[in-house]
């Protein structure tokens, strides 16, 4: 076990000096030029030339890549070219707003998903639950953006039970009050299809062998379900939550904009709209390393939970 | 070989019906599935008929007023004021400030101005259109449909592009296996290690040009990890059967054996992922325009419509939002019970 | 998050009991801020921080105006836009010929505490603005608004280049240019004549910075100003909330201008004579990108005042430029002016682009005359009437209304005309190749590329582009680029046609005119327009002080633009703002946009 960790550790190695080039190399050929961003409305040649000196890019280019080795090293990589916030701080505090919508989205999303697709695993065939995967095809056919668009109007303007947007000063505030809407849309966006995927991992539990012996043995249904399929068929569903997750923190750019969340998805967005190098570079960096953690937790997490899972 | 021959009698063998009839059957047994072909087939005459612009040909025409309301919810009256607002202009006529400036066209203008000449009275506009009229007043149905042909052929177009790559990528990692995997592995992980607005953006940043072209690009760019990882795992199960191993006996290239023998064997894995694919490219063309890689000026998806609406509910217009909306979710939701009727049809265990 | 440390106890003790008698000293209490008036209001775009030197957006800008002083600023109520001392006590004396400038410095100014200070409180010298203008030529903190004092202040331009051979800007070395002969007293010396250096000094970025706190901050400046202003920063979660507070040190001011011409000023002056600015307490601003956001944050009382509202206003206004009754019946007021701004687009005047020959650059007959056939079929009536729903006046002359040179009576001799757009092209032999697209004179095939951002609001734009120039049979090509990218290209004279807009920074007008001056392009001069007749009417202009004269020399320039065809103008905005009912005493400055110690707010919602 410990040897495989290591190993995949080892591995992530390539993996990540890949991600490197591919940032280094996309943002320095094509990733625009943020001197002439930062110079203003009026600027003439030299000033740009002094900017450029100042941010460091009239370097030559493997003392520039030399550099951001470096910063990945030490996990310090400098200020923000913008607003000359340093970069560690920036997701220090971006990543508290995040958190506070996605970690109870997920909750109740997985929770809510979780129980709908057993309900309807256990009733597979039935009118019922053909019912229920066409009204989740037809429910995840909309675009995110316009359930955004629609539930922000509807709850929030029309009927007035959430605030329209923004974010408060304390945890209590705003998981209480700014959170819900941003939260109930999460919801409902995700509801439909990991619905789907959740019944199809109940679904591959129940036709296993086991659960025919358990049935011949006279366990009731709902017990073979409760007992035996769940657990079993948790694994899956926990695993494909936590591979999401570090996609999802700069994902969820767009119910951070129309909510006005200060998130890492938005400074993502604003980032790349500056060309402010530092926050890019920092955050592909932070979001691979977190995908190739958290992909070694779930491969671990089944070993752990099942001895037959051969790690190679 | 459909006859078996035993020693001097002749027993007429039924001929066994392959993979595919066996499908085809399942699913037509399948009533949910074979409406939701039926809806699909629809929408692709639909988007052949006004590729060959039969149909929705003149959508971009100003057929109507600006946001011009259904037929059905009848005209707006208090729109028909609007239509000039006064500019503001200050009182006092204009003083003709002399000027030493010469005009070098000042005699062609002349010239010309002497001509007098008919200018054409400007088509009347509809107080009303079928469902509604955009800012510039153009048909939205015209635009629903127009914009079907759009999406559609980026959502089958980069599915097509995603599945091409992934099952290249796929069959050669998990067929070779050893250095070869590890360098598609290696290329699979970067891909999916970087945020999907970076690597948009960075495809979009190479691609200059921006249009209906490079929307297929970006999407099917990005799209191959998932197909991939999955041929990948079919290839490493198929090599070690039986059949390969006769296959290399009787001296098969790998190629041969690769795109020949196991790649009809994968075939429904690869078919479901494209389905399913062209769904998920649908949907992220919406996304992309609201990024702004769309597709551009003198072209219609529904993402571009979708991105309209978005200012236009406020202002209480919601038929382009409707329209667009009630489309894509008609043709997704046929497309994707279609997908599961396949799967379930090609893959009957999996009940 | 701002947090001031207390002093250790006795000196807490003797600084209070200090504060008190000097409030009694002078007699008055020094403001009337009620923390408990607070003012909500919203950016629609991020700040990117709060060192005037550093910063060049707007939203950073409006904070930062109401936290430093300039040494002039403009009075709230007098249109067009009028100069009055600020921490100066009279207007500048200005001698030779316009060359030198000396200003005399209010006694007893004191800078906000803080840590920096040690302590102790700090006073506003003359010192402090020569060190604020330093600032901006040190090459370190590359500011975008260094064109201000470039090439104008007698030495500082010598001290800049010694800073970028040695890599360090020698803030303690003596400036001609910027002499403090005393404590209180500071004399610049330009290199030229220039009459509009009293607008730089009201610049509301020019405000005084104190060296101690720079020197402390360092690299963190961003987040840490310390004016003389009526408010400090009190609370600050970044691309989100920024909350400021009344300064107490600030020295206060009594609300007392005179009205002008607008029938609103009588009400504003009897609303609020004689009050002890400032009186808001606090001021919140939430940063809100989505339109929707906004509109429906003010239309449910979160928000006290908006005015980035174009895209939904018709909800809120009939097309005659009236609220709407329901909003009025609730008391919500509308203050309407026009933003001194020109929105036009420039064709690149160059006969190349990069290395390819421009089809629409140059100055032969037949070139100018398919620059002036486009700007002739440009549908700007369409631009008006859809994209900004009757919210934008068109505009005749290259500088708007509201700043000092504008003619309202100016009427731009380029008319919309489609029909003598297509006779002209005809007669210069751009005749209709065989894919229905005109044809350059030589039968080369003619392209044309506009250039814009890939965001929903530029594509309305394009669409108002391509009909344009579809209906008098040119093709164009639409090319999308990111907004960084597309400022580098505009820089470096690549863009064909392209729309900008500029924002007066001083409402003068010669801040319009150096838009289309030779020597500036590559830097504002979109168009890369060089023609020596127009540099020399320019050049002339600057020498004349705002007066009949310099709008005769005003009038040729933009007749010599208009035969050029360089410009096609298009429009300057209304800036509609929406008030809550309990707010009092509001008029939209032209380039002062944080009023908010000049407002007030009526017994209302308790908060």
């Amino acid at each position: 076990m410990f040897a495989y960790v290591i190993r995949r550790l080892w591995q992530m190695v390539p993996t990540l000096l890949g991600v490197v080039l591919l940032v280094f190399g996309l943002f320095n050929f094509v990733g625009g030029d943020p001197a002439y961003l930062l110079a203003g409305k009026i600027s003439n040649p030299e000033q740009i030339e002094n900017i450029r000196r100042q941010l460091g890019v009239d370097q030559p280019y493997y003392v520039q890549l030399w550099i951001f080795l470096k910063q990945i090293a030490t996990g310090d990589f400098g200020v923000s070219w913008a607003t000359n916030e340093r970069v560690s701080a920036i997701f220090a505090t971006r990543l508290g707003p995040s958190l506070t919508v996605l970690l109870p989205l997920l909750v109740i999303d997985t929770l809510l998903a979780m129980a709908a697709a057993m309900l309807v695993a256990y009733m597979r065939g039935s009118l019922t639950d053909r019912l229920v995967m066409i009204g989740c095809t037809v429910g995840q056919s909309v675009s995110i953006l316009v359930y955004i668009i629609v539930l922000q109007y509807v709850l929030a303007y029309q009927l007035g039970w959430f605030p329209v947007q923004g974010w408060g000063n304390n945890l209590a505030e705003n998981l209480f009050r700014f959170s819900l809407l941003p939260i109930i849309v999460g919801v409902v966006v995700s509801l439909a299809p990991d619905t789907r995927l959740y019944r199809s991992f109940f679904l591959d539990e129940i036709n296993q062998d086991y659960v025919r012996t358990a049935r011949a043995k006279g366990m009731g249904e709902g017990r073979v379900m409760w007992v035996h399929v769940l657990r079993n068929a948790s694994i899956p569903i926990i695993t494909n939550v936590m591979i999401q997750l570090p996609g999802l923190l700069a994902g969820a750019f767009l119910i951070e904009r129309f909510f006005s969340i200060p998130g890492i998805g938005r400074e993502v967005i604003l980032a790349v709209e500056r060309s402010d190098f530092p926050v890019i570079k920092a955050i592909t960096i932070y979001v691979a390393i977190a995908t190739m953690v958290i992909n070694l937790l779930a491969d671990l997490l089944y070993k752990a939970v099942d001895p037959r899972v051969q790690l190679k | 070989m459909s006859e078996l021959v035993i020693a001097g009698r002749n027993v007429p063998r039924a001929r066994s019906p392959g993979l595919w009839v066996l499908a085809w059957r399942r699913f037509g047994r399948d009533r949910v599935g074979v409406v939701s072909l039926a809806v699909v087939v629809f929408f692709c005459a639909l988007m052949t008929a006004s590729g060959l612009n039969l149909i929705a040909a003149d959508w971009a025409q100003e057929a109507g007023v600006n946001y011009a309301p259904p037929t059905f919810m009848g005209p707006d009256a208090v729109e028909a004021e609007a239509v000039t607002p006064p500019v503001a202009q200050p009182a006092g006529g204009e003083r003709a400030e002399s000027s030493d400036i010469v005009d070098p066209l000042a005699d062609v203008l002349a010239e010309i101005r002497r001509d007098p000449a008919a200018v054409a009275p400007p088509a009347p506009k509809a107080a009303t259109l079928p469902f509604g009229g955009d800012k510039w007043g153009r048909d939205v149905l015209k635009k629903v449909i127009k914009g079907t042909q759009t999406s559609m052929f980026v959502g089958i177009a980069a599915a097509l592009l995603a599945t091409l790559l992934g099952t290249v990528f796929g069959a050669l990692a998990g067929y070779y296996g050893r250095a070869v995997d590890d360098f598609f592995n290696w290329f699979y992980s970067i891909f999916t290690s970087v945020p999907y607005l970076l690597l948009i953006l960075a495809i979009a940043a190479v691609l200059n040009q921006k249009g209906t072209l490079t929307v297929v690009l970006i999407l099917g760019l990005t799209g191959w990890p998932g197909i991939f990882r999955l041929v990948r795992a079919e290839y490493l199960k198929h090599k070690a059967r039986e059949y390969i191993q006769a296959a290399d006996a009787i001296g098969a290239s790998h190629r041969r054996r690769m795109f020949v023998h196991i790649l009809p064997n994968v075939s429904h894995v690869i078919l479901v992922q494209l389905s399913l694919h062209v769904v998920l490219f649908i949907k992220s063309e919406v996304i992309l325009s609201f990024l702004g890689f769309g597709v551009g000026v003198d072209t219609v998806s529904w993402g571009s419509m979708l991105n309209e609406a978005q200012s236009e509910l406020i202002l209480g217009k919601w038929w382009q939002l409707v329209a667009a909306t009630a489309a894509m979710a008609a043709l997704v939701t046929a497309f994707s019970l279609f997908t599961d009727a396949l799967r379930d049809a090609l893959d009957p265990r999996l009940k | 998050m701002i947090a001031a440390p207390e002093p250790n106890t006795v000196r807490r003790w003797c600084s209070r009991l200090a504060r008190v008698l000097l409030l009694c000293m002078f007699g008055a209490i020094a403001h009337a801020a009620d923390p408990a008036k607070s003012l909500r209001v919203t950016f629609m775009a991020a700040e990117t921080g709060f060192d005037p030197v550093k910063t060049s957006d707007v939203y950073s800008g409006t904070v930062i105006e109401a936290i430093f002083e300039p040494l002039l600023t403009y009075d709230y109520l007098a249109r067009p836009a009028r100069l009055v001392p600020n921490t100066a006590e009279s207007l500048p004396l200005v001698a030779d010929t316009g060359r030198t400038y000396t200003l005399k410095l209010k006694k007893g100014i004191y800078f906000a505490d803080d840590p920096a200070f040690k302590g102790k409180q700090r006073e506003l010298t003359a010192e402090d603005y020569a060190y604020t203008i330093k600032r901006y030529l040190d090459p370190k903190n590359r500011s975008p608004y260094s064109f201000l004092f470039e090439g104008k202040i007698a030495g500082l331009d010598e001290l800049a280049a010694q800073a970028k051979k040695s890599g360090r800007f020698d803030y303690d070395a003596k400036v001609p240019g910027l002499e403090v002969s005393d404590r209180y007293t500071l004399r610049i010396r330009l290199k030229q004549t220039d009459f509009n250096f009293s607008h730089v000094l009201a610049f509301s970025q020019v405000g005084a910075v104190a060296r101690e706190v720079v020197e402390a901050y360092g690299d963190d400046i961003n987040s840490h100003p310390v004016g003389t202003g009526a408010y400090r920063l009190k609370r600050y979660v970044r691309s989100s909330k920024i909350v400021l507070e009344a300064n107490p040190r600030y020295r206060g001011r009594t609300w007392d201008f005179a009205a002008g011409d607008d029938p609103r000023d009588r009400e504003i002056v009897a609303q609020m004579k004689g009050k002890q600015l400032p009186l808001i307490g606090t001021v919140e601003i939430s940063i809100m990108e989505e339109t929707q956001s906004r509109w429906l944050a003010f239309e449910r009382g979160e928000t006290d005042i908006e005015y980035q509202l174009w895209e939904v206003a018709p909800k809120y206004m009939t097309a005659d430029g009236k609220l709407r009754p329901e909003f009025a019946k609730r008391g919500i007021k509308l203050d309407r002016s026009v933003d001194p701004e020109i929105i036009y687009m420039h064709f690149n005047t160059q006969e190349k682009i990069g290395d390819e020959p421009n089809p629409l650059g140059g100055f032969s007959k037949e070139k100018i005359a398919l620059r002036r056939a486009i700007a002739m079929a440009y549908r700007i009536d369409d631009q008006l009437r859809i994209i900004r729903q009757g919210q934008a006046v068109k505009a005749e002359y290259p500088i708007p209304p509201g700043v000092a040179g504008h003619d309202p009576y100016y009427k731009s001799s380029i008319r919309y005309d489609p029909r003598t757009a297509n006779a002209l092209l005809d007669k210069f032999g751009y005749k209709k190749g065989p894919g229905g697209y005109r044809t350059q004179p030589d039968g080369k095939p003619l392209v044309l590329q506009f250039w814009s951002i890939p965001i929903e609001r530029d594509r309305q734009f394009d669409e108002v582009m391509k009909r344009s120039l579809d209906a008098i049979g040119l093709r164009v090509e639409i090319r999308k680029e990111r907004f960084a990218e597309l400022i580098k290209l505009d820089k470096q004279c690549r863009l064909m046609m392209h729309n900008s807009a500029w924002i007066a920074d001083y409402p003068d007008g010669d801040n319009f005119m150096q838009l289309l001056y030779g020597p500036n392009t590559g830097q504002s001069n979109s168009a890369c327009y060089r023609s020596p007749e127009f540099d020399r009417m320019y050049e002339k202009s600057r020498m004349l002080p705002d007066g009949p004269a310099r709008n005769k020399l005003y009038h040729d320039m933009t007749r010599l633009m208009e035969v050029h065809t360089v410009w096609i103008l298009e429009d300057s905005r209304y800036r509609n703002v929406l008030l809550q009912p309990y707010v009092v005493g509001y008029k939209r400055h032209p380039v002062m946009h944080a009023e908010w110690m000049y407002v007030d707010l009526a017994a209302k919602r308790g908060n």
